[in-house]
């Protein structure tokens, strides 16, 4: 393995991601077929499709835990076709959030400790205080000190969606972020999601197969066996 | 968001996320813990106490010895010329030793006779039970030890007689600063000043007695280069020398080797800790698949990952060293409160800092190199984990591992190989147990691999024992590895354990005489079996003439190799060492089998023979015709070997290294010794007093202390090697428990769906059953050749024991073992059977 790369500060570009023909094969399956996508910055999107259609998939490829075998990526500005799984980690870092369907928080750790770990990791020195604020915005400024599993479900997706935003990353990822919730919790979390992102002015990107949640984004794209079969403007 | 982060966590960001999270998941390592406790106590106690005794002895060299140097001869007192050439180097304690036997009415007592003169004792004090410290008893009286008091019930202000005197008990020995010094006792001390042996009739010419004489320096040198010089002035002169730093040379040999060899078995439980730590550390990286990937989404990269888990695993192998360091030595008091009357050994709780070194060195490179190829796992595990199966196994970067790996086994090694007595040994030991290793990893995967290519059976239980065994993830090669070793130790002690029992018994000589009697005048012996005959009628009495003498020279005559020249003495010559027991006979010796050359003929008139042990000869490369230059009362004499004999040194009577032809020590004034073997039960107490009366001057050694004496100090062995040994069972046992509770992670979601799709629990329990019983079945065979194996080599070629297990026992240990595997395992399957399959499923 080589040594990570030095990331140096860039200038966001327009585009928040921008993604030509790519290509990714797992096992002797070919899951994505050339996607081409470029998603603005600021801009809120939808991907929409049956399951096995390549969304997580894809969304695994433009958030750096899984590399495209073909085609281009940048991302933030990052080219991620020329990093290997530690550069890719440290682009991550700070820039790129996401949640996740079953939350995944770190179960020996606080509400409080979850949050703060992103800030730490990009030597944020305000870490905790950064932390609090970001609980106390998702609404569990007085869950601060509980281990996810004293949580609800619709509280450890809120803790996921503080943690995703506490380093102000100029992109968001949401892997059906409702999956695991019931419809009046699940909403709410929506409600949240967004309202955050907007305040954060961050690209937002949410997998999803609920096309009622797709319309609240501003762009649907659809795949489907691997392929964008389309890309709309929401309702 | 722009800012530029820093591309490697800093130290304390990292122990921050690692002690967070350590304190809430620290029950993944508890198996790390326990096993570096267990095995570095273990090498601690060890370490201290071999060395706290090592240094007792070299500190005390003066007390233990007496002096700076001191020179023994046997037979004889040192002539004037040697008595100068020691009073020059500084003060003089001239004295002798002798056995006797003292009485009070009709009591009898055999002791040991030590005359001093007044300037003993040269370093130290001699110390009374009545609390005064003294020197030289008052004249006309003597000091006696506790065993001649409790024998005669005399006490301070007594009488006893010795020979033709009698001696007022004007104290009883409470602590004599020379008694280890003086070597093995086989009876109690009594100590006279220096002309009471003479006047009481005891030392004559031939008399069996010794003259020891010790020097106190006038002032600061060696006592190497003096000792060389002694020899070179008197070169026949048949000196045993002893000097300060070597003042017990037998029980620092004793040490050397007790402490390596249980520093080995230290090891070796270390070892098997070692796997425990790597099973434990595996499975504990294996429940933290999940944060390791979802901090990889949050950015950490592979080194920070590798930062964390390094510093979460070396503060848990450093608490756990620390508590074994601490245990160690908190342990030592017990060890040496045990070994106090055997060995010099400290007060309180000594602290060795270089032994505990060591011993935090070996756990913290046991742990390192065990933990290494998990944590280089760990470091690659991939954050698309968390969107993927959970039964895809940790990323195999072993390659990653491997410098780390073969450099903490080489400074193992060369730790253990610095620090050996017995390099060969060590050797053995460090190639086998990695030979063991990579015997085990092979069957295990062996084991995999037959598994996954037998057919599929059709019931569906028993498929998935079988999958158990081979699927991806699946812990065979840890289960077989822990198992294998685990069991192996249990065969390996039971084995050592009855071996070493059997030949306490069989060792303590069926054959042994009652009696050993030394000095009987050469024109008394008929006189000697009448007075015996008179009061245990039908007793076996065999006399011999008795002389010492040394060794000096031997080879080709022309070529000879003279002692004095030799640094060390080769291996097998031991018995070539100082002065020892001569004698001469017309045949050939009862229970010694000529192998080589001629036995003289009676009345044998030539040129001195000599007939010789065959293992000496074979040692030293003799052959008949050779030549051995023996000095005998301080005069030089050459003879020629004309025979090799092999003794049978089982019996327990006179047994000859070296038997002269009459001719050759005839005219040397000497007394015989005698054994007396009393048929039928113990010997009458008329016997001793009889002998006592009628023969002053000679002195009976009884057998049955000495071989007491032989019985618990074998016995100690035995206990101090099972007491180590015992750490390692522990730890073999911690190994066995984490290594089931490591395969039972992967196991229960099977359980549980297997539970979902309609199987009983009876069902479940086979399944478990039906693998481990496979598993016990293969490894009970393989430790059983592995154990005995193993311990035939300690038994046979470490301690030249007899090689005498008690299968009954070795199997039956081997039964409990496979009995505690077979039970933790299924009591390990029952929380999750208890368990609703609802239940269940929510928790997976």
């Amino acid at each position: 393995m080589t040594s990570p790369p030095q990331i140096s500060p860039a200038p966001i570009p327009p585009a928040a991601v921008e993604a030509r023909g790519l290509i990714l094969t797992l096992g002797t399956v070919q899951i994505l077929k050339g996607i081409d996508l470029t998603v603005a910055q600021g801009e809120t999107l939808a991907l929409l499709g049956p399951s096995g259609s390549g969304k997580s998939s894809l969304m695994a490829v433009l958030t750096g835990l899984e590399r495209a075998e073909g085609g281009s990526l940048i991302v933030a500005g990052q080219d991620f076709t020329t990093l290997d799984e530690d550069g890719l980690a440290l682009a991550r870092r700070g820039r790129i959030g996401v949640v996740l369907q079953a939350f995944h928080l770190l179960p020996t750790m606080t509400a409080l400790e979850n949050v703060a770990t992103p800030l730490e990791l990009m030597g944020a020195k305000d870490a905790w205080a950064r932390a609090a604020q970001e609980l106390e915005a998702v609404g569990l400024g007085h869950r601060l000190d509980h281990y996810p599993a004293q949580l609800s479900g619709g509280e450890q997706q809120r803790v996921a969606i503080a943690r995703a935003l506490a380093p102000r990353p100029a992109l968001v990822f949401a892997d059906e972020p409702t999956g695991n919730l019931d419809a009046t919790t699940g909403a709410g979390i929506v409600d949240l999601l967004f309202a955050r992102r907007a305040e954060a002015g961050a690209t937002l990107i949410i997998i999803t197969h609920d096309e009622h949640l797709a319309t609240r984004c501003e762009r649907v794209v659809t795949l489907g066996d691997g392929r964008i079969v389309s890309d709309t403007a929401a309702k | 968001m722009s800012a530029a982060h820093p591309l490697r966590l800093p130290l304390a960001t990292a122990w921050r996320i690692a002690r967070r999270d350590l304190s809430a998941r620290f029950k993944g390592l508890r198996l790390l813990l326990v096993c570096l406790f267990l095995g570095v106590g273990a090498l601690a106690a060890i370490g201290t106490l071999t060395r706290a005794i090592e240094r007792e002895l070299e500190t005390r060299g003066q007390a233990i010895l007496g002096g700076d140097v001191q020179v023994s001869v046997w037979q004889r007192s040192l002539s004037d010329a040697e008595l100068a050439a020691l009073g020059r180097l500084g003060t003089v304690s001239t004295g002798t030793r002798t056995q006797a036997m003292v009485s009070n009415g009709d009591a009898v007592a055999p002791v040991e006779l030590k005359a001093i003169d007044a300037s003993w004792p040269l370093y130290g004090r001699l110390t009374l039970k009545d609390g005064r410290a003294v020197g030289q008893p008052p004249e006309g009286a003597a000091w006696i030890g506790e065993g001649v008091a409790a024998r005669l019930g005399v006490d301070k202000g007594g009488t006893i007689a010795l020979g033709a005197l009698r001696l007022k008990v004007a104290g009883v020995i409470a602590d004599e600063p020379d008694r280890l010094g003086e070597g093995m006792g086989f009876a109690p001390p009594v100590i006279v000043r220096e002309r009471v042996p003479f006047d009481a009739g005891l030392i004559q010419p031939g008399a069996m007695y010794r003259s020891k004489v010790r020097v106190a320096f006038a002032d600061q040198r060696e006592a190497a280069p003096v000792v060389d010089d002694l020899r070179r002035q008197f070169p026949t002169a048949g000196f045993e020398l002893r000097t300060r730093d070597r003042a017990s040379p037998g029980t620092e040999r004793f040490i050397d080797r007790l402490g390596e060899f249980l520093t080995l078995v230290g090891l070796a439980a270390l070892t098997i800790a070692g796997i425990g730590i790597g099973g434990g550390v595996s499975s504990w990286l294996d429940s933290k698949r999940g944060s390791i990937a979802a901090l990889k989404v949050l950015g950490a990269t592979s080194g920070d990952i590798a930062r964390i888990t390094l510093l979460q695993v070396a503060s848990v192998a450093l608490v756990g060293t620390a508590a074994g360091l601490v245990a160690g030595v908190l342990v030592t008091p017990l060890l040496t409160n045990a070994l106090s009357g055997l060995l010099p050994v400290p007060k309180g709780f000594p602290v060795e800092p270089l032994a505990l070194l060591r011993a935090a060195l070996y756990g913290l490179l046991v742990a390192f190199v065990f933990t290494a190829v998990p944590l280089a796992r760990a470091r690659a595990f991939p954050a698309m984990a968390l969107l993927r199966a959970r039964v895809s196994p940790l990323g195999s970067e072993w390659k990653r591992a491997a410098w780390p790996v073969v450099i903490g086994l080489t400074l193992i090694g060369a730790t253990a190989m610095i620090s050996a007595a017995q390099p060969m040994v060590t050797a053995t030991f460090l190639g086998g147990s990695a030979a063991l290793l990579l015997l085990l990893g092979l069957l295990g995967w062996g084991i995999r691999g037959t598994v996954a290519r037998l057919p599929r059976p059709a019931n569906p239980l028993l498929r998935t024992a079988m999958a158990n065994l081979h699927r991806p993830g699946a812990q065979t090669g840890a289960l077989v590895t822990a198992l294998g070793f685990g069991l192996s130790a249990f065969v390996l002690l039971a084995a050592i354990s009855s071996s070493l029992d059997a030949n306490i018994s069989a060792r303590v000589p069926q054959k042994a005489p009652d009696y050993f009697v030394l000095d009987v005048p050469k024109d008394r012996i008929t006189q000697f079996g009448e007075t015996v005959q008179q009061f245990a009628p039908g007793a076996e009495v065999r006399t011999v003439p008795a002389l010492r003498g040394a060794v000096l020279a031997y080879g080709t005559p022309g070529r000879m190799t003279r002692l004095a020249d030799l640094k060390q003495l080769p291996e097998g010559l031991g018995p070539l060492r100082g002065e020892r027991g001569l004698t001469y006979a017309d045949e050939v010796p009862e229970g010694n089998t000529l192998v080589e050359g001629k036995w003289w003929p009676k009345n044998y008139a030539g040129p001195p023979l000599v007939s010789i042990d065959a293992d000496i000869a074979t040692a030293a490369g003799l052959k008949v015709g050779d030549t051995l230059a023996v000095s005998v009362l301080g005069v030089e004499r050459d003879v020629t070997i004309s025979s090799l004999r092999r003794i049978d040194w089982a019996t327990m009577g006179f047994n000859y290294f070296l038997v002269f032809s009459p001719n050759a020590l005839r005219e040397a004034p000497h007394n015989f010794a005698a054994t007396v073997d009393v048929k039928n039960g113990a010997p009458p107490p008329t016997l001793l007093r009889q002998l006592a009366k009628a023969f002053p001057s000679s002195s009976v050694i009884e057998t049955g202390p000495m071989l007491r004496q032989a019985r618990d100090l074998l016995s100690q062995m035995s206990l101090a090697i099972l007491a180590a040994a015992s750490v390692a069972v522990l730890a073999g046992i911690a190994v066995l428990l984490g290594a089931i509770a490591a395969a039972r992670a992967a196991r229960t979601y099977d359980s549980v769906i297997l539970r979902v799709l309609g199987a009983s629990r009876r069902q479940l329990l086979l399944v478990q059953l039906g693998e481990y019983a496979l598993l016990a079945l293969v490894l009970a065979l393989v430790s059983l050749a592995l154990g005995t194996g193993v311990a035939w080599l300690v038994i046979v070629q470490m301690f030249e024991f007899d090689w005498l297990p008690d299968w009954i026992e070795v199997f039956a240990v081997l039964g409990a073992g496979l009995t505690l595997v077979l039970g933790f395992a299924m009591a390990a399957s029952l929380p999750v059977l208890r368990t609703r399959p609802s239940q269940a499923l929510r928790e997976l």
